[in-house]
């Protein structure tokens, strides 16, 4: 492997777009996971085998963490979420395919995934409870703390992004460092690591993504319901 | 390490295309599956539920039979034991009574048995007795005894009631006055004189009497007057003894 190599490479240009290995990683990525998915379509049954099985497995799990979280939108929620984990385990572990290396290694992609996930907060608390309500939660409880909110936003979307990032690419880069140093079966016990590591991210990430969603909602809920025990506590007296 | 912004907007295009690509392929399909089989599932429970409640009506329907029945079997068997016990009270007081019959009848067999062998026994002491007594009348028969013999009849004919007399002498009315004196001995003729006065006093007419001997009588006198006898000898007396005996084993 070649020092050159451990950076993403602009492989050919599409017009304007160039593009990069991760792209074509990810092309291929997703192209697998919808062939791995049309075929699953296909066999379905009441009475599932060992792949329907699983993916029943996966989904149930998914959606449970949802539900744990988020319980009163677990529909709304789960494709975005769902497909962040499954992307991120995939792409996470590609890196340990020989000659092939994984799509968040790139910061161009880490952070393309956290502004859909700054996108997506907007987008589900706009969508749950309407543009002004949304926007008024920034100034609550007091506008004194909007600045900090809107600091908020950016930080923890650029740490999404640098957080996976710098977690993948130092994998990798360790991996490399010490197969070249040690020889050809030293670095087994980092690419364990590195299976680990892979998992964990993409749950950190998810799982962030799915709270940072799921506080947007629950802000509303509870204003929702601060404005529901009020209003009883007016009836009583 | 650089931005791309190539491949950053790339990259959220793809994402979008394989959220759409997991909700078109993946997320509906097995969603789809996984509710029709709860649904299933759901049915099942249903009518695994309805069929809980019927068995379990069943149950109870079976249950209140199965009390009903063991009621009734109760009572059956209460109504058996009744019977039964009304039964063999009967049986037993029957055989009570046929035990008390086949005892007294026991009882009295064997005290029929007892008496016929107390019969027999005094049967065989009358004829042993009257064998002995023959046997020593025969020795000691003779003259002495014959004449003894005589003057008891004499005494027994003079000691006769007047009853006895008067029945006596109407029987004999009519006829022939010829008296028969059988002795085993001859008589001396001084008892024959006797004999004749005494019959001509007791009947109170003129008797003939007619003395004959005859050794069979042992020893005594035998005096026949018409249909009327009288006896006063061994023979007759051992005769009576036995026929006396005869009679008692007959009774």
């Amino acid at each position: 492997m070649e020092a050159g190599q451990l950076f993403p490479s602009a492989l050919f240009r599409v017009g304007p777009l160039q593009i990069t290995s991760t792209v074509v990683t990810t092309w291929g990525i997703i192209a697998a996971i919808w062939l791995g998915c049309w075929l699953l379509s296909r066999r379905l049954q009441t009475r599932p085998g060992a792949a329907q099985t699983l993916a029943e497995g996966v989904m149930t799990a998914i959606e449970e963490a949802i539900r744990a979280v988020a319980p009163d939108h677990v529909q709304m929620l789960l494709p975005f979420i769902a497909s962040l984990w499954i992307f991120l385990v995939i792409a996470n572990l590609c890196g340990l395919i020989p000659g092939i290396h994984s799509p968040t290694r790139d910061l161009s992609a880490t952070a393309a995934l956290a502004i859909l996930v700054f996108l997506s907060v907007h987008w589900f608390g706009i969508r749950s409870q309407g543009l002004r309500r949304y926007l008024h939660h920034y100034l609550t409880p007091t506008p004194i703390l909007l600045p900090f909110h809107l600091i908020s936003e950016v930080t923890r979307t650029v740490a999404l992004a640098v957080r996976l990032f710098g977690n993948i690419m130092s994998l990798e880069m360790a991996a490399l460092l010490i197969l070249l140093v040690a020889g050809f079966l030293a670095p087994i016990p980092i690419l364990m690591l590195h299976i680990i590591e892979a998992l964990v991210q993409a749950y950190i990430f998810g799982m962030l993504a799915l709270i940072y969603v799921a506080g947007g909602l629950q802000s509303q809920m509870l204003r929702e319901q601060r404005k529901e025990n009020e209003d009883g506590e007016g009836q009583q007296r | 390490m650089e931005l791309s912004w190539s491949t950053f907007l790339l990259e959220i295009i793809n994402f979008l295309v394989l959220v759409w690509i997991l909700k078109r392929f993946f997320y509906r399909p097995v969603q789809s599956v996984i509710a029709r089989r709860q649904q299933g599932i759901e049915q099942r429970l249903a009518k695994a539920a309805e069929m809980e409640s019927s068995a379990q009506e069943l149950q109870q329907k079976y249950q209140g039979r199965l009390e009903q029945w063991r009621g009734e079997r109760e009572q059956a068997r209460e109504s058996l034991d009744i019977e039964l016990n009304a039964e063999r009270e009967k049986r037993q007081a029957a055989l009570q009574r046929e035990l008390a019959q086949q005892r007294e009848k026991a009882a009295a067999m064997e005290r029929r048995q007892q008496q016929d062998q107390q019969r027999k026994l005094e049967l065989q002491a009358l004829e042993q007795g009257s064998e002995f007594a023959a046997r020593l009348l025969e020795q000691a028969a003779g003259p002495e005894l014959e004449q003894r013999l005589g003057d008891m009849l004499v005494d027994a004919l003079e000691d006769l009631d007047d009853v006895r007399l008067q029945q006596l002498r109407a029987q004999l009315s009519e006829r022939d006055m010829v008296a028969e004196v059988a002795s085993a001995f001859p008589l001396a003729a001084e008892l024959r004189q006797r004999i004749a006065e005494l019959l001509r006093e007791l009947l109170q007419r003129e008797v003939q009497c007619h003395y004959v001997e005859d050794p069979e009588l042992l020893a005594g006198l035998r005096i026949g007057i018409g249909g009327w006898e009288l006896d006063a000898n061994l023979r007759d007396e051992l005769h009576g003894f036995a026929h006396l005996a005869r009679e008692l084993a007959g009774a």
